[in-house]
């Protein structure tokens, strides 16, 4: 596809990118008196606030508008399928869980999302996967026989968890992003950096580690080899093309995810110039992700009175 | 075989005409999507797109500018139609390449430019000034082309070849 055909989609989100928070709003709502002082807020900022007798997660509702957005506007929106591809998985998982535990699917799923969720709720409670696409059938059979038939959850979990962000790579690469296919690439790294360092210290063996691992770009039995501690694998890291995330690994896991959000942020700053492709679609939603992520931190924050100061070490960078 | 001076300066100006009006077809067009984007999301911005929609459009005036004139010259609209030597049709070819070729990468390259503008339209339209200036800078090598091609075929007519 040519860069030039994105010229619409482009203006469009470049429209809808003055309404993104900027950093002053983030301040705003972090000083917020309580909770509903920070909806307010929101509803002023013209975010959808659940009126009365609704229910709705506030962050999810605008990161799925962002979606919408893309999606109308660009003019093949499958190829940026790989944005949201990742909530699919995770609704199988909810799925597959909530059968097995007696619960209602549908208060876990999350969205947006390609595959319908009614579809994924009929897929697991007859258990038949061959409804759902492609991508979603073989993971799901996988993991719904591994509770069902090994009675481990956690192994399910591995399953879907790999299986996205595979997706996640392969997806990506159809969409001739290379902004999206180095943010996809970079969470699959983080995702086996964490894999790599909670099998060790659990003392699960290599070839476990090495399964639950996906394929990316890292050297995945160096990062097993590597993980004895949070030390070495951030010296281990330094030789690495993700010499940037070695700090934060020292740090715990919260500071490393915060590291790898904030490292994505700073990459779409280069997709503020650019004026045709798909890579101005792709910064808006995660800067959209990211804008949802603090608001969800801040509204969870001050819904449970927690200080301003603690949020803020929480709050990711955003785009504006 | 005689007539073959006159091909060559017909065959100039359909390519004026056809490749300019390519250009500034596809520039038009790029920036008439991005003016689309914008105004789905604010209408009242439809005045200022159009004004850097326009832009591109004129390297396909220019180019049927230099075809009229060609055909005025050689004598197919005015009625004084006369063959005309090979050399002189070979120059009024050449005498038309400038705004062809130029015409048609300058045409795109503007809208390109504008397709530009129309993004500091969607978030500063207050800056939209500066974005018709950059895009009208491109115009310069249009003029400039269409200059050298309009001298060049008022000229291949004097020189009597």
């Amino acid at each position: 596809m040519r860069e030039t055909e994105y010229a619409y989609a482009v203006a469009r989100i470049r429209s809808n990118e003055v309404s993104l928070l900027t950093s002053a709003d983030m301040e705003q709502l972090m000083a917020a008196s309580d909770y509903a002082a920070a909806v307010r807020i929101l509803a002023d900022k013209g975010w959808d606030i659940p009126e009365k007798g609704e229910k709705f997660d506030i962050a999810e509702r605008e990161l799925s508008k962002a979606w919408e957005l893309i999606a109308e506007s660009a003019p093949d929106a499958s190829l940026l399928e790989a944005l949201v591809i990742g909530n699919d998985f995770f609704n199988v998982k909810a799925a597959v869980k909530c059968v097995f535990s007696d619960r209602e699917p549908s208060e876990c799923y999350v969205y947006p999302c390609i595959t319908d969720t009614e579809l994924i709720t009929k897929a697991v409670t007859e258990n038949d996967f061959d409804i759902l696409p492609e991508f979603l059938a073989k993971p799901a059979l996988e993991a719904y026989e591994a509770v069902s038939k090994r009675e481990s959850g956690q192994l399910a979990e591995i399953i879907i968890d790999k299986a996205a962000l595979e997706a996640r790579i392969e997806y990506a690469g159809k969409a001739a992003s290379g902004l999206l296919l180095r943010i996809a690439e970079l969470y699959a790294a983080a995702a086996n950096i964490k894999t790599a360092l909670r099998c060790r210290k659990t003392g699960k063996s290599r070839d476990f580690a090495l399964e639950a691992m996906c394929g990316c770009k890292t050297d995945n039995g160096e990062l097993y080899a590597n993980a004895g501690s949070t030390d070495s694998m951030a010296e281990y890291l330094l030789t690495t093309e993700y010499a940037f995330l070695s700090d934060s690994v020292k740090k715990g896991f919260t500071a490393f995810e915060k590291q790898c959000d904030n490292s994505v942020v700073s990459w779409l700053e280069s997709a503020k110039y650019e004026t045709f492709g798909p890579d101005p679609l792709v910064a808006y939603y995660y800067a959209k992700q990211a804008e949802s992520k603090n608001v969800r931190i801040i509204l969870s924050a001050k819904a449970s009175g927690i200080p301003a100061q603690a949020i803020t070490e929480r709050v990711r960078d955003i785009y504006v | 075989m005689e007539n073959l001076g006159i091909v060559f300066a017909l065959i100039g100006a359909a390519a004026a005409a056809i490749f300019a009006g390519m250009g500034s077809a596809k520039g038009v067009g790029l920036v008439g999507q991005a003016g689309a984007g914008v105004v789905t999301e604010d209408p009242s911005k439809f005045g200022k797109v159009l004004i850097l929609q326009i832009l591109p459009g004129t390297q396909g005036l220019y180019g049927f500018l230099a075809a009229i004139l060609v055909l005025l010259q050689v004598g197919i609209i005015g009625g004084s139609f006369e063959p005309i030597s090979v050399a002189s049709g070979l120059l009024y070819f050449g005498a038309c390449l400038p705004i062809a070729v130029v015409g048609y990468f300058s045409g795109i390259s503007q809208g390109k430019a504008a397709a530009a503008g129309v993004s500091i339209i969607a978030k500063k339209p207050e800056q939209s000034g500066k974005a018709i200036t950059m895009a009208v800078m491109v115009e310069t090598y249009a003029v400039l082309a269409l200059l050298v091609s309009l001298l060049s075929i008022i000229s291949v007519g004097k020189l009597g070849v």
